[in-house]
């Protein structure tokens, strides 16, 4: 079975948001108010971290961008208690809407807040309604949503794999933030297939993981010579 | 006493006759939605003994794509220009969508709701499925049909599933 695995090198990451857009618009996530956003209640799947070093004038920007990381000992999955979030066979941490009951358990167990909670029904802005990708379908208020990996284009590939009778190829699942890195600095791949680019990166000596002692065992990788 | 036993008589007929009248509203409802009508009374039978077709010859995208899709009027062009091939009045109808040059403006029967992954291409190509099996024998229906012959409901996905023994990890078709 494949392990999907996102490596993100922030060597390379100039911190420029655009996987945090295409996300945006590949997986219709809403976009809330800015007194809402304020409020904390911003819905991102994929988020960027801001941190500052330094003062005024030798200021250093450190920006990180974080998905969900799809543990491989995913503790949102323990206390679901309806089971509409779980770890699939791919490796991928599933959020099933129309089971999810709006507990947000999920979100309190989640130590990297990768989850982001439906407050109220989204209001679309003015002609965002007729450009929705369709092969993701529409949160209602009330359910907890975030990163798929862009499970739906798995789908996809799978699917056209198995009509060419063929194994899936390095690189051809590809979630929208990796597809659109200006800078290339999101590797995306199976953790299984150790001929992967991501399997070589995920044992580069430059990598770390967020928390790692917490034995979560997250699946996205971060590259940098700089010490976080 | 009698004023209070009364008003009880009233009230229990009135809550009766609301009941009633929901019932009835919810019944029509869910009637009219379960059963589009289609603008031509197209006979599956007669296209598929007679004039010999096979159903990927109109639903040209069963195989390669997610939906099936109606045919277009390029599709019933083929066999229906200018001169009717029957007696059917049916058929003038879609002489008269040719001479328009109008798509027709068929009615979706079976419907798979917005948060679920079906797709066509997986379950006749990849899998292999007769269309039959979820679409009942075509052969034999010499009107539109507007129920679903294999209701769209997750009971008898899991249940063709199991039976076949493919996966039910929810991801597979929830998105």
């Amino acid at each position: 079975m494949p392990k999907w695995a996102m490596v993100f090198d922030l060597d390379k990451c100039t911190g420029c948001g655009a996987c945090m857009a295409a996300c945006k618009m590949e997986n219709n996530v809403a976009i809330v108010d800015p007194e809402e956003a304020q409020a904390g209640r911003a819905l991102f799947w994929m988020d960027m971290i801001n941190a500052h070093e330094g003062e005024y004038p030798t200021v250093a920007i450190k920006r990180m961008p974080k998905p969900c990381f799809h543990c491989d000992n995913p503790p949102c999955t323990k206390v679901c208690p309806v089971r509409a979030t779980y770890l699939n066979e791919d490796g991928l941490v599933a959020q099933i809407y129309h089971r999810c009951i709006g507990c947000r358990y999920c979100m309190a167990a989640c130590p990297f807040t990768a989850k982001v909670f439906n407050w109220w029904d989204p209001r679309w802005l003015e002609g965002a309604t007729t450009c929705f990708n369709p092969d993701v379908s529409l949160r209602m208020a009330g359910v907890v949503e975030k990163c798929s990996f862009c499970a739906h284009r798995l789908h996809h590939v799978n699917e056209v794999a198995r009509v060419d009778d063929r194994a899936l190829q390095d690189g051809e699942f590809m979630p929208a933030c990796a597809e659109n890195c200006p800078a290339d600095a999101i590797y995306f791949g199976d953790l299984e297939n150790k001929d992967s680019q991501v399997y070589k990166l995920s044992r580069s000596y430059r990598v770390s993981r967020v928390m790692e002692d917490l034995g979560v065992e997250p699946k996205v990788y971060y590259l940098a010579r700089r010490t976080a | 006493m009698a004023r209070i036993a009364r008003a009880g008589i009233r009230f229990v007929i009135l809550s009766v006759a609301g009941i009633v009248l929901v019932a009835v509203f919810i019944v029509v409802k869910s009637y009219s939605r379960a059963r589009p009508s289609q603008p031509i009374e197209y006979n599956h039978k007669v296209h598929i003994e007679n004039a010999g077709l096979n159903c990927l010859d109109c639903h040209v995208h069963a195989g390669d794509n997610v939906a099936a899709t109606f045919p277009s009027l390029e599709v019933c062009r083929n066999c229906h220009n200018a001169e009717p091939v029957s007696k059917s009045a049916e058929e003038l109808k879609v002489l008269k969508y040719v001479a328009e040059q109008k798509e027709i403006p068929w009615n979706q029967v079976y419907q798979v709701p917005d948060h679920v992954y079906f797709s066509h291409r997986r379950h006749v190509t990849v899998g292999k499925l007769e269309c039959s099996v979820c679409h009942g024998d075509m052969k034999q229906q010499t009107a539109p049909v507007s129920v679903p012959y294999l209701a769209v409901t997750m009971d008898n996905c899991i249940k063709c599933h199991r039976e076949r023994k493919i996966t039910n990890d929810c991801l597979a078709c929830h998105r």
